[in-house]
């Protein structure tokens, strides 16, 4: 990570690097060019200079040239000797002063233009003067100097007259340019000096030069691309130079001139000293800004390692480490803060901790704790072989409780049974509150006698009214009991089974049941039914029997209670206690209830015109009460069927309606006020309070059939039958009681003043084609007994 | 080369133009004849110190005159006259009117002589004894410059600023006249003349000469040199 090319610590490091590697690049460049620019411009003012020495040179030595030639000239004794024509003595003067002066050559020429003596070449014969443009400026000016060829060798020649006092002769003195010549020069000028010469239409050659042999050919190959009085740039031997052309003397047919050269390289060479120091310079200014961004990078970077590190021991949940915070400044500040920030994130933490694991209102740990608790249990018992009990209880009438007395009154019922549970279990069992009404116990031993115990012990302790403010409030409950690992592997599996086990014993009103295969099995069926149920009704799978009334006064059925069936292609008949309790879970009920008002006011319409004017009892669930529009449904059907509303008899269970009695109320009182006879099933069993039933508008009590099958052999049964009968009429209803079955009980009904009876021993229920013909055989049998 | 050339053609055309005899011819008395020369340049105008001299040939006789003598004055750095011209066996003498020494000499073949550092009067005078041009000048001021032209004749004169010479008493007879000047470019060919009795001749002659030029003399006063 510090290493990665992503990493603060190298970008700072091969940022700085890279800046300074940048600035030095560009002022090494600078420098270079400015170096070479300088060097050149250097270069071309020394050649300048380099002329101007030279030219002077050149003229300064034939100011010698001409000295020693006047004085020779000027001489008597010379003069004379040359008047009388004395040779001996003129060659020996001339020697005389050439040497004097360190003359190359000295001439003596007569004034018919012949070289009378000459110090080159002694014993010769006279030979005419090759250069009589000289004797032609002399002849003017007194004096004449040049540059000229003798032999092939250079010369600076200077010609003056021998006046005696008109002229008698020509004495020339002239020094040779040669090697040692340029040498001198370029020890002055310090240039490399050449003296090249062309006659006209003919090929530069060198005479003298401080070059190399090599040099001087290359000089001799590139001198014509060389412009008068221009310094121009050569590339020779590997080498670039600085060329400057001076002419030097130009006479018709032969130009002379000096090449004055100056290497490049021997020019740019103190600024490449200049530039490597500067590279020396620039490399160790990297080096040190490199060392200098590495510990800045490290300064910076060290903290922020740090809090990085700290912060992944966050990650981890270790709040322990805390960050160095004695460094100054900024770095130190953000260490203090960071410090804050985990104390803060700490305690932040327990308490959602605390809040995610136990539940606020009674204290007990929540579902995931419970869950995470069972899950640690299982792991144990699994390694150990260990069995285990899992319970799931609810309360009953809980939902009642919240709505009528207020929920703070409800919260005050939880806690206090949450208090007696943890009150009756050990200190290794777990209890939970998995949410709502809903409790979870986990027991530490799997022994089934310790489950019934434990049961029972929970179904005691809630027996006992609980006290919230001032009232004493009953709450029932009912337990799953499930084991590990009998029912199931995982904590999942465990309490789902325990919550069907609780279902089921609050179906069977048994207080508490152990999970059995086939209670989920069950289960799993009803859930496929009711995936068909919609089908159901589309394809009029669903059918409706009749059971009739018996009515004691008139001796005959006046009355027909419309029960539902479903004729299942596959299953056959499946009886309503399979499907519609899941309907109702899973709000179809309200589809279905729908299709039945339909079908029996349709087909109470059909005997109304067949002449049989039946009142039908239509059953309906708690959760229609909850559907609004379910009593304008009512008026639709009975005028689209031309029904009386008081040929139709609403059926609710006393369980409904204890359930939710505000919807009931308003929704029986709408129904009421429709004219629908309103009736109450199963009454008996759902500990109604009269109080209630008083203000219901209700027309008819169903006794349960429970009490009615226990009335021959209980006298207790029998005593509560003919009560509620009495009771019933005492509040204005008509009294039915169900499942008669025999004679003696229907007897004793009569007896009792019971308005109806209703059971097989009057008939089982039949369908709706069968009810004509079943009344007229009733009809005949009532005329035949006479009753 | 072309130099050569050039050189060469000038001078054949200078000597086909060098001497122009426009003569006039009168009959001359057999006794003391005189003789008028115009010198000109080419130009046509008067060439002052043209020296003409009447040389009589072989049969003519020329009566001897006595030894003469004559001067050449060093005055003002300067020889004066700038031309003299003396008959053979002359002496002249080289007086030295400066403040300062003057050293005379001559390397010339027809007299070579040499009068070392003097002031005021010479020792002694130089004697002319042979024709032909002489030169002289002074080993100390380069610029003095004169010419001493020594004839073999008692007829002979030097022109003037007009010109003009007019020899008298010449005796009858055949005479070359020869005219020489300082500055000629090249030397003239005398013309030869008959000279009768009494005649009164008169000869135009034109030299391509010019007036000499003037050599720098470095002023006394100042120590300005050119």
């Amino acid at each position: 990570m510090r290493f990665s090319i992503h990493s603060l610590h190298t970008r700072i490091v091969v940022l700085f690097a890279a800046l300074l590697v940048l600035v030095q690049g560009l002022a090494l460049l600078v420098v270079n060019t400015t170096n070479t620019q300088i060097a050149k411009e250097t270069i071309a003012q020394e050649l300048g200079v380099g002329e101007r020495i030279f030219l002077r040179l050149l003229t300064q030595q034939r100011a010698q040239l001409e000295q020693t030639a006047s004085l020779l000239a000027a001489e008597f004794g010379f003069r004379q000797a040359v008047a009388s024509n004395d040779r001996a003595t003129i060659q020996s003067a001339l020697a005389n002063h050439g040497a004097r002066a360190s003359a190359s050559v000295m001439l003596l020429i007569s004034l018919d233009r012949q070289v009378l003596v000459d110090t080159l070449h002694q014993n010769s014969a006279a030979q005419p003067f090759d250069f009589l443009h000289l004797i032609r400026v002399a002849e003017a000016d007194g004096k004449a100097s040049g540059i000229v060829t003798i032999d092939g060798g250079l010369y600076q020649l200077v010609v003056v007259p021998v006046n005696a006092p008109t002229t008698i002769a020509w004495v020339g003195v002239g020094f040779a340019i040669d090697d040692k010549t340029a040498e001198d020069l370029k020890n002055l000028a310090v240039l490399d000096v050449s003296f090249l010469s062309r006659r006209e239409g003919g090929q530069w050659r060198v005479h003298a030069s401080t070059l190399s042999a090599d040099m001087r050919q290359s000089i001799l190959a590139k001198i014509s691309g060389v412009a008068i009085d221009l310094s121009t740039e050569l590339h020779l031997e590997d080498d670039i130079y600085t060329v400057r052309l001076v002419p030097i003397d130009e006479q018709s047919d032969t130009k002379i001139v000096a090449v004055l050269q100056r290497s490049l390289a021997e020019g740019i060479a103190p600024f490449q000293r200049i530039s490597s120091a500067f590279l020396i310079l620039a490399a160790v200014a990297v080096l040190l800004s490199v060392v200098g961004s590495i510990l800045i990078a490290e300064n910076i970077t060290r903290p922020i390692n740090a809090l990085a590190d700290a912060a992944r021991h966050i990650q981890d949940g270790d709040y322990t480490q805390k960050v160095n915070d004695a460094q100054k400044g900024e770095i130190g500040a953000l260490a203090s803060t960071f410090n804050h920030m985990l104390d803060g994130i700490a305690t932040r933490e327990k308490e959602n901790l605390r809040l995610a694991f136990e539940d606020n209102l009674t204290g007990l740990p929540n579902r995931a704790m419970f869950h995470d608790r069972l899950a640690q249990a299982l792991l144990v018992a699994r390694r150990q072989g260990q069995p285990l009990c899992v319970m799931m209880l609810d309360l009953d009438r809980f939902k009642h409780v919240n709505d009528t007395l207020g929920h703070p009154v409800g919260d005050l019922v939880l806690a206090e049974v949450a208090l007696r549970l943890r009150g009756l279990l050990r200190e290794s069992d777990s209890v939970a509150r998995l949410g709502g009404d809903e409790f979870a116990i986990l027991l530490a031993s799997g022994e089934p006698e310790r489950a019934s115990a434990v049961a029972k012990k929970v179904l005691h302790s809630l027996e006992a009214p609980i006290m919230a403010e001032g009232q004493p409030i009953d709450v029932g409950t009912s337990i799953g009991i499930v084991y590990f690992p009998e029912h199931g592997e995982d904590a999942n599996a465990l309490l789902r089974r325990a919550d069907i086990a609780m279902y089921a014993a609050k179906r069977a009103k048994s207080g508490f049941a152990t999970y059995e295969p086939q209670l989920d099995e069950g289960r799993q069926d009803q859930l496929t039914l009711l995936g068909e149920l919609r089908r159901a009704i589309e394809q009029n799978e669903l059918v409706l029997y009749y059971q009739p009334k018996f009515h004691f006064a008139t001796n005959t059925a006046t009355g027909m209670e419309a029960l539902i069936r479903w004729q299942h292609p596959m299953r056959g008949n499946v009886s309503p206690a399979d499907f519609i309790p899941f309907a109702e879970q899973t709000g179809n009920i309200r589809m279905i209830t729908r299709w039945a008002i339909d079908a029996a006011i349709a087909q109470c319409g059909r005997w109304i015109v067949a002449g049989h004017p039946l009142r039908i009892s239509i059953n309906i669930s708690a959760r229609d009460l909850l559907d609004k529009e379910l009593v304008s449904y009512f008026a639709a059907k009975l005028t689209q069927y031309g029904v009386p509303p008081e040929l139709i008899c609403a059926e609710l269970t006393e369980s409904a309606l204890m359930e939710d009695p505000a919807h009931a109320t308003e929704t029986l009182g709408a129904l009421h006020r429709l004219g629908i006879k309103l009736s109450m099933d199963d009454y008996g069993t759902g500990y109604s309070s009269l109080a209630y039933i008083k203000d219901l508008s209700l027309d008819e009590l169903k006794i349960d059939r429970a009490f009615v099958s226990g009335m021959s052999h209980d006298a207790q049964s029998a005593a509560i039958v003919h009560s509620t009968i009495e009771l019933g009429h005492r509040l204005g209803m008509i009294v039915v009681a169900e499942g008669v079955e025999t004679g003696v009980e229907l007897g004793a009904l009569k007896h009792f003043g019971c308005d109806y009876a209703q059971g097989y021993y009057v008939s089982r229920p039949m369908k709706a084609e069968a009810v004509i013909q079943w009344l007229i055989d009733q009809r005949a049998v009532a005329l035949a007994i006479g009753a | 080369m072309n130099g050569i050339i050039n050189e060469r053609r000038q001078f054949l055309l200078r000597t086909c133009i060098g001497v122009t005899f426009i003569a006039c011819f009168a009959v001359f008395p057999a006794m003391a004849a005189s003789l008028t020369v115009n010198v000109n340049d080419l130009a046509g105008l008067p060439l002052r110190d043209a020296v003409v001299s009447v040389v009589a040939k072989a049969g003519t006789h020329v009566p001897a005159h006595a030894p003469r003598t004559t001067e050449i004055e060093q005055k003002d750095r300067e020889f004066i006259p700038y031309v003299t011209v003396v008959q053979t066996g002359t002496q002249v003498t080289f007086p030295n009117r400066d403040a300062l020494l003057h050293h005379v000499y001559s390397f010339s073949p027809a007299k070579s002589f040499e009068i070392k550092l003097y002031s005021g009067e010479p020792p002694r005078g130089v004697l002319f004894d042979k024709a032909g041009i002489v030169t002289i000048g002074c080993n100390i001021h380069d610029w003095m410059l004169g010419y001493i032209q020594v004839v073999d004749t008692p007829y002979f004169a030097k022109t003037g600023a007009d010109g003009r010479v007019v020899i008298n008493d010449i005796v009858a007879g055949e005479f070359a006249v020869a005219v020489w000047h300082p500055t000629q470019r090249a030397p003239t060919i005398a013309k030869n003349l008959k000279i009768e009795s009494r005649e009164t001749a008169a000869i135009v002659l034109a030299l391509d000469a010019v007036a000499p030029k003037k050599r720098f003399k470095p002023p006394l006063d100042s120590v300005r040199y050119k």
